[in-house]
């Protein structure tokens, strides 16, 4: 009798696991025991991930959990050409949820199965890097099969080295974007530094920030002169104190997720932090958008591909490999219009879609990659730099 | 009637919701308190240990919040009954064979998701709009002012998203009011006004208390609307409460708030209900 | 008296054209009012529609680009855009039904009984709706895990939470019609040997609907538009509200705002079919 919620293959330890969570929460001296356990929020640090045996044989079925309109559609089929390709060359049946919204709602959604080492029922799942760097650190995944990937030779140098994971044990990168400064050039000239940004009176309250702390404190933290890549307290204490004179001061408007998009297009904010793939498709309705690293430099974040505990190592492992050759990645990236992190399709689209290859903001410049930096994956997750981020941002 | 079995009746009848409060709502609370005592963060782990300053952090750190969401909420409580109670007297009265209708209408803006319709008044209250150029014309406001992104969206927004939550309550009240009552107030020589405040408005008054608690209540917890319309200014304690959740992982802090919170707000519920007179308002009866 | 007194003496007594037009205005001032309430309530809703009209280049449907009726041709072009909104009706619907029977039971019980624990009741009631959506959600979330099997999430779980959640909005808006409700008329048909059922589904039912149909509009309207206590019970199911929250990372697209409008208008049609037919019904039928 397999578990329905869990569509993994069922193996023996998996089994044995499953029976005992089952049949001790049925009691209440072990509901208590439960909560002795932390009431169903508690962290094992299972360092370094158990990595089953890799079974070198594909399952029937493979369970991706994604960002929703993150992979190719077909709105005329309404399909997943790329999801349907991987079917008709492996065989394996997928089951593709769209289900991550938000990565800390995703992370709370799992945390408590995760941290008492259960499987989640998702063989791979997308998250931005610091929460990658999260749950390797929590020993949540398990290690890739290298073997099952040679197209991970298609990755793009300067992602090859992550901090979080030196030798990309754990994670490929599915798609990179980068943090600027998106201005809207009816409302406002040239806006090309978190100073101007901050202290330029013509913006006063047409300013808009992000709610991400890596990305905001990243470019602030660059244009004080600090690395975002290594933070120390002085650095980031220098970097709330910028930002907070610029909440008090009304000069921003509000701190934002990606909402920032309606109050560009409609001219309540001149200038806002932003993201690249964001400004992609705001500039098809509104070409007067600009989209600009800062000159101190900008940021860049990538969503990774993991595989939590409980997925299938090798199944997953063969779609990461699937997804890394450079005509499907093209294909996704033709949809997408993220950055894409495999070398080779800028190549095969400039074929089929030079429109896309030639967009710098998809697949960017030498120049531009140089000038930026990825946040420290660990002071991303430092409760005091949160905790002080929070504060200045209001709550 | 005087059945022996008519003591048990009011328990039968609260069987099915007791026992699902109980399982699915007590039951998850008791988790929760355990949480709000425990201490610990992410990667050390939560370890239950009577922490009990996670309240007294909650008292301190987050005072303003608590205040400034209790004023938001009373505030958006007060404009929804100012818009309600006329609206909900129309339906009741006048509205005639197509009083259904109405009330679907009020609701109907709950189909179209919440973000889809801040998006909409966002649209209509853009500082470049044509309802901010006819306000600033009006002198109402500044001429380099906004609407978006101040207190004024956030309660604005606060009041539309729990509107039908005042109306519908008061409508039901409203409704069962015997016209005849009304007409034998007239008859006695009361004035339209009089009679409205000697007769209808005191029957209205459940559906009034009803919708009062309906709307304060919810809005007192809300985030979203701070989230998406305010400044840091206005964030409330639903978005402390969201983000220690989320973002800073600390759920002892996030238990503990929630908490406090429940408890400000049935204090507050306490306080109105004796000043109203719950009894005659609960019960009917004088 | 002659007529052409009558008239002599209504002439003088006849109200200049300032009285007569202050007396229009008094008389339908309330009118006024209900419309302009009406309109804010819906303005919003028409700028939604408009932009389902939308043909933007982008996937954000930001700014008006031009007119087109391709997103009704094809409003389901994402593949889990149908699914979800499926999924979204039938869990409204369903969680309303349950949770106005078991709600109106309880505030039965609550208004008609005096009994030991009322107060209790009174708070347990009360706390759901005080309770911040997002510790909710999570403490629900830490009752399914623990429990294992029973509670799948998907489909049962989400049901369960939200009739949980709408019980307590269910009972408050009964109470409120059940409060001013006259006892004297079940008394009456008692007396005229109807038993307790019969008084119960002739008289009391159907005198106290108005408020059973409100409560189960308002728990329809807050379970179709869920977002934070949905998508911590969800697994892997998707609602309406959980997938425009998500895809909005992304994009907007103008499908959204068909679903949104087909939903409000397809709602307004049943409630127009439902008052008409009941007009052809000859007067008198029960």
């Amino acid at each position: 009798m397999t578990d329905p919620r869990f569509n993994d293959p069922f193996t023996r330890r998996q089994l044995l696991r499953r029976a005992a969570v089952g049949g001790a929460a049925l009691s209440l001296p072990s509901l208590l025991a439960a909560c002795g356990s932390g009431g169903g929020i508690s962290a094992q640090s299972n360092a370094g991930g158990a990595s089953t045996e890799v079974k070198q044989q594909l399952a029937d079925k493979l369970t991706i959990s994604n960002w929703p309109l993150y992979i190719d559609i077909d709105e005329k089929t309404k399909k997943r050409p790329t999801v349907d390709d991987f079917t008709k060359a492996t065989g394996v049946s997928v089951k593709y949820i769209e289900d991550v919204n938000d990565n800390e709602e995703w992370f709370g959604k799992f945390q408590a199965q995760l941290s008492q080492g259960q499987a989640i029922g998702r063989d791979l799942t997308v998250l931005t890097d610091w929460m990658a760097a999260r749950m390797v650190r929590l020993g949540y995944v398990q290690k890739k099969d290298k073997s099952a990937i040679p197209n991970e030779k298609n990755l793009v140098s300067t992602l090859q080295h992550p901090t979080w994971d030196e030798n990309r044990d754990y994670s490929l990168p599915w798609q990179s974007g980068m943090t600027g400064i998106a201005y809207n050039s009816k409302e406002t000239g040239p806006v090309t530094s978190v100073k101007q940004l901050f202290t330029d009176p013509k913006l006063k309250g047409k300013v808009t920030c992000l709610t991400e702390m890596p990305d905001t404190m990243g470019l602030i933290m660059q244009s004080n002169g600090d690395d975002p890549t290594k933070v120390g307290p002085a650095a980031f204490d220098k970097a709330i104190g910028t930002l907070k004179d610029a909440v008090d001061s009304g000069q921003i408007r509000r701190f934002t997720g990606n909402d920032y998009g309606d109050d560009l297009s409609s001219g309540n904010v001149a200038a806002a932090m932003a993201w690249s793939g964001d400004v992609v498709q705001l500039q098809l309705d509104n070409p007067a958008l600009r989209f600009v690293l800062p000159d101190d430099g900008g940021m860049i974040w990538t969503d990774n591909m993991l595989i939590p505990t409980g997925g299938d190592v090798f199944t997953a492992s063969t779609w990461m490999n699937f997804v890394y050759d450079p005509k499907v990645a093209a294909q996704i990236e033709d949809y997408v219009n993220y950055i894409c992190p495999v070398d080779g399709a800028r190549d095969v689209l400039l074929k089929d879609d030079p429109g896309v290859a030639k967009n710098t903001l998809i697949f960017p410049t030498d120049e531009m990659l140089s000038n930026v930096k990825a946040f420290d994956t660990e002071a991303a997750d430092n409760p005091d730099y949160k905790e002080k981020f929070q504060t200045v941002t209001g709550a | 009637m005087l059945h022996s079995r008519r003591w048990i009746t009011p328990y039968l009848l609260l069987l099915p919701g007791l026992l699902w409060l109980a399982v699915f709502f007590l039951v998850p609370m008791y988790y929760l308190g355990y949480t709000s005592l425990e201490s610990g963060d992410l990667f050390t782990g939560y370890t239950f240990s009577w922490a009990w300053d996670n309240y007294r952090d909650a008292f301190t750190l987050y005072r303003s919040h608590f205040i400034r969401s209790l004023e938001y909420a009373g505030l958006a409580t007060i404009l929804a009954f100012l818009i309600s109670y006329p609206l909900a007297y129309w339906i009741a009265f006048r509205g005639g064979r197509w009083k259904n209708l109405f009330l679907l209408l009020i609701i109907a803006p709950f189909f179209v998701t919440y973000l889809i319709r801040t998006l909409a008044w966002k649209t209509i209250l853009a500082d470049d709009g044509f309802v901010l150029s006819i306000l600033r014309d009006l002198h109402l406001v500044s001429s380099d002012g906004r609407l978006l992104a101040t207190t004024t969206a956030v309660v604005a927004g606060i009041t539309y998203n729990f509107l039908p939550f005042m109306a519908l309550p008061i409508y039901v009240s409203l409704e069962q009011i015997d016209t005849r009552l009304i007409e034998a107030a007239e008859d006695l020589y009361a004035s339209r006004p009089r009679a409205f405040l000697k007769v209808t408005f005191p029957l209205s008054l459940p559906g009034v208390f009803a919708g009062t608690l309906l709307t304060f209540i919810p809005a007192a917890g809300d985030f979203i609307n701070a989230q998406l319309l305010g400044t840091p200014k206005q964030q409330m304690i639903g978005n402390v409460i969201e983000r220690r959740f989320k973002e800073v992982a600390d759920y002892p802090q996030a238990a503990a708030l929630s908490f406090v919170l429940m408890a400000a707000i049935l204090i507050l519920i306490l306080v109105y209900a004796r000043s109203v007179g719950t009894e005659r308002v609960t019960t009917g009866t004088a | 008296m002659t007529t052409a007194v009558e008239t002599v003496v209504a002439s003088r007594n006849r109200p200049g054209a300032l009285t007569r037009a202050w007396a229009f205005v008094r008389r339908h001032t309330l009118t006024f009012f209900a419309m302009l309430a009406f309109a804010y309530l819906l303005v919003p809703i028409a700028v939604v529609v408009a932009f389902s009209f939308n043909d933007p280049i982008g996937r954000f449907n930001f700014t008006w680009q031009g007119f087109t009726l391709k997103n009704w041709a094809h409003p389901f072009a994402y593949p889990d855009l149908g699914g979800a909104v499926r999924l979204s009706i039938e869990i409204a619907f369903f969680s309303s039904i349950v949770a106005t029977i078991i709600g109106t039971l309880m505030a039965l019980a609550l208004v008609r009984y005096q009994f030991r624990g009322q107060g209790a009741t009174n708070l347990l009631i009360f706390l759901p709706m005080a309770t911040p959506e997002i510790v909710m959600g999570s403490s629900l979330l830490t009752l399914f895990l623990n429990f294992g099997n029973p509670f799948k999430l998907g489909f049962i779980t989400i049901l369960i939470a939200h009739i949980m959640f709408n019980i307590s909005f269910v009972v408050v808006t009964v109470r409120a019609r059940l409060a001013g409700y006259d006892r004297h008329l079940e008394e009456a048909a008692m007396d005229l040997f109807a038993n307790p059922w019969v008084t119960f589904f002739r008289v009391t039912l159907p005198l106290i609907a108005p408020g059973i149909l409100a409560g189960f509009l308002l728990a329809f309207a807050l379970s179709v538009d869920d977002f934070v206590i949905t998508y911590l019970v969800s697994g892997a199911d998707v609602t309406f509200p959980l997938f425009v929250w998500g895809a909005a990372r992304v994009a907007i697209p103008p499908q959204i705002n068909v679903i949104g409008s087909a939903i409000f208008f397809i709602a307004v049609a049943f409630m127009l079919a439902n008052v008409l037919w009941q007009r052809r019904q000859p007067k008198g039928a029960v």
